[in-house]
């Protein structure tokens, strides 16, 4: 029997501020960057009482090692009136493998904008992603090889070009649609914690657009340095949503890239923010 | 004689990771956020050698006190072939006010791309500091206690200052650059952009709404700070920084930034998080 995503991600608790965490046997090579910060958020969350998230930051310090737990330490920073803060440190072999700062906020009313969603094609318009159990049949392959086609991956993506990181040279944009596939349930912080799992996904393969390689050309250095997010409105990420993807900039072996997560109605639930290493082949 | 933004933020060192800064006097009843920001980073560069910073996370836990120094605490996450991570805490009263990651790399090549500068105007047709005196005089604007001398290190000239506080879209733009000259190549080029990279974001936030900054009731505070380093800077000189909202919900508004020099070259990027909210009416 397989396991969901929400029970990959589950921790124990080792002492009051301290989690451990493993990883499934499907990985290969190094820890996804997406499981370590939706772990360690889910670490934060067990010291935070009733207090939603709006925003984390992150850094991937060292590649975490599959075959390995990770031990989350986490530093309550602050329980304040309407704010908490936390931050965590994921750490394996004794050694920092990622930090992750949050901050967490009762409800409340305020304020309320929101710029408009840009022009995007209905995900029903769109292809479904070859599974790898479906490898082999017609067209296969259309929708696989920027993740190790050997993992089935819990999250759902239909792509505009059918896949993430098409051959040839593209403008640094990119959007997607994405859910998760098992059922997360009514814990709100699951939700979060798996939309932020899977919002690591695609912005290198963005910033790597307008070059002459794609995330699979051999000698390709490529890994995720920082994450940010911020989630403005409550999410219910078993439904469909619109990840809106560019690249301002590559510079000094680094692309950067930004992302916009949103509704199908339209309602921006998210805003992410992540720098990549990407070094070309040696020649 | 007046001192140096430059000497203003010079840190004593206590112990080989263990800062201490202080704060200038001004009428403010809290620290200028973007002062701690920028010694945090310098707590951080303190302990690195030969690596200039790429991305810095902070986050604002507790106001700080301007009567009392602020210790900085430097954590060395890691010394890689080529990255360099530090965490930074800022304590006052033994307790954290203020937390800061940071990344360092060795200077390399790679793929470079950059989305255009937007349309703006030169900063030589803006009014100046004493020409948008004037106009405030004119407009009867009562300026938040002690801004003026937070300020005063930059040479600041808004595109659109909105006076008159009239509703607008979630867009602003500045010029700015540092009054004092700063050593060439100096890694104080990036400190002092992060600490005037705080000013002008939380404003383009409360665009769409019919509240200011000088609005009686109002509450604005920055909670985060975000801040990317594309390219080697040169802070004496000119710069555009253009900002939008992409979203305002529960309390908080969410801002982005872009920095370019005056040949369109994008040198930085920002995003924060702030407090807007109306001071609930005292029962």
């Amino acid at each position: 029997m397989t396991t969901t995503l929400a029970g990959t991600l589950a921790l124990e608790r080792l002492e009051k501020n301290r989690f451990r965490g493993t990883t499934p046997d499907s990985w290969s090579g190094r820890i996804f960057g997406g499981q370590v910060i939706a772990q360690a958020l889910l670490a934060a969350y067990e010291t935070v009482e009733e207090r939603p998230c709006h925003s984390l930051h992150a850094y991937f310090i060292r590649p975490g090692d599959p075959v390995v737990p990770i031990v989350f330490e986490v530093d309550r920073s602050r329980d304040g009136g309407s704010f908490a803060t936390r931050r965590v440190i994921a750490i394996q072999d004794g050694k920092q493998i990622l930090n992750l700062a949050a901050s967490f906020q009762d409800a409340e009313e305020g304020f309320e904008h929101q710029v408009p969603v840009p022009e995007h094609p209905h995900w029903s318009e769109l292809l479904a992603e070859i599974r790898p159990e479906d490898a082999g049949k017609p067209d296969a392959g259309r929708a696989t090889g920027w993740l190790s086609s050997s993992v089935t991956r819990p999250i759902e993506i239909r792509t505009v070009e059918g896949m993430l990181s098409p051959e040839g040279q593209q403008p640094p944009f990119n959007k997607y649609w994405f859910r998760a596939i098992d059922p997360i349930g009514d814990d709100p912080r699951l939700h979060q914690a798996i939309l932020a799992y899977a919002s690591d996904m695609g912005m290198l393969a963005t910033a790597t657009r307008p070059h002459p390689v794609t995330r699979r050309t051999p000698g390709l250095k490529s890994a995720s340095l920082d994450h940010s997010m911020w989630f403005h409105r409550p999410i219910d990420f078993n439904a469909w949503h619109l990840y809106v993807q560019d690249s301002p900039i590559a510079s000094g072996g680094r692309g950067f890239s930004r992302g916009s997560i949103y509704t199908e109605a339209g309602v921006l639930v998210a805003s992410t923010a992540q720098e990549g290493m990407l070094r070309p082949p040696r020649a | 004689m007046a001192e140096t933004l430059t000497e203003t933020l010079k840190l004593e060192r206590l112990e080989v990771n263990l800062f201490r800064g202080t704060t200038p006097q001004t009428r403010m009843d809290r620290i200028y956020g973007g002062q701690v920001i920028a010694q945090s980073l310098l707590a951080a560069y303190e302990t690195v050698e030969g690596r200039a910073c790429h991305s810095l996370h902070a986050y604002f836990i507790r106001p700080g006190d301007p009567s009392v120094p602020i210790v900085f605490e430097v954590d060395r996450a890691r010394d890689g072939g080529s990255f360099t991570t530090r965490r930074v805490i800022a304590v006052q009263h033994g307790q954290q006010i203020f937390n800061l990651a940071a990344s360092f790399q060795v200077e390399e090549e790679g793929f470079q791309h950059q989305t255009p500068v937007p349309e703006h105007p030169h900063w030589r047709g803006l009014p100046d500091t004493a020409a948008l005196k004037l106009l405030e005089e004119k407009h009867g604007v009562q300026h938040v206690s002690g801004a003026e001398k937070v300020q005063k290190p930059i040479d600041l000239r808004w595109v659109d200052a909105n006076l008159d506080d009239s509703l607008k879209p979630p867009e602003g733009q500045i010029w700015f650059k540092a009054r004092d000259p700063i050593a060439p190549g100096s890694h104080m080029h990036q400190v002092i952009l992060a600490y005037a990279s705080d000013m002008a974001l939380l404003p383009t936030a409360l665009r769409p709404h019919p509240v200011s900054w000088r609005t009686p009731g109002f509450m604005g505070a920055s909670l985060d700070h975000a801040m990317w380093f594309h390219r080697p800077l040169n802070f004496n000189n000119w710069h555009l920084y253009t900002q939008d909202s992409p979203a305002a919900g529960g309390g908080r508004g969410f801002t982005r930034g872009a920095v370019y020099d005056e040949a369109g070259v994008l040198v930085a990027s920002v995003a924060q998080e702030g407090l807007i909210r109306m001071r609930r009416p005292k029962a």
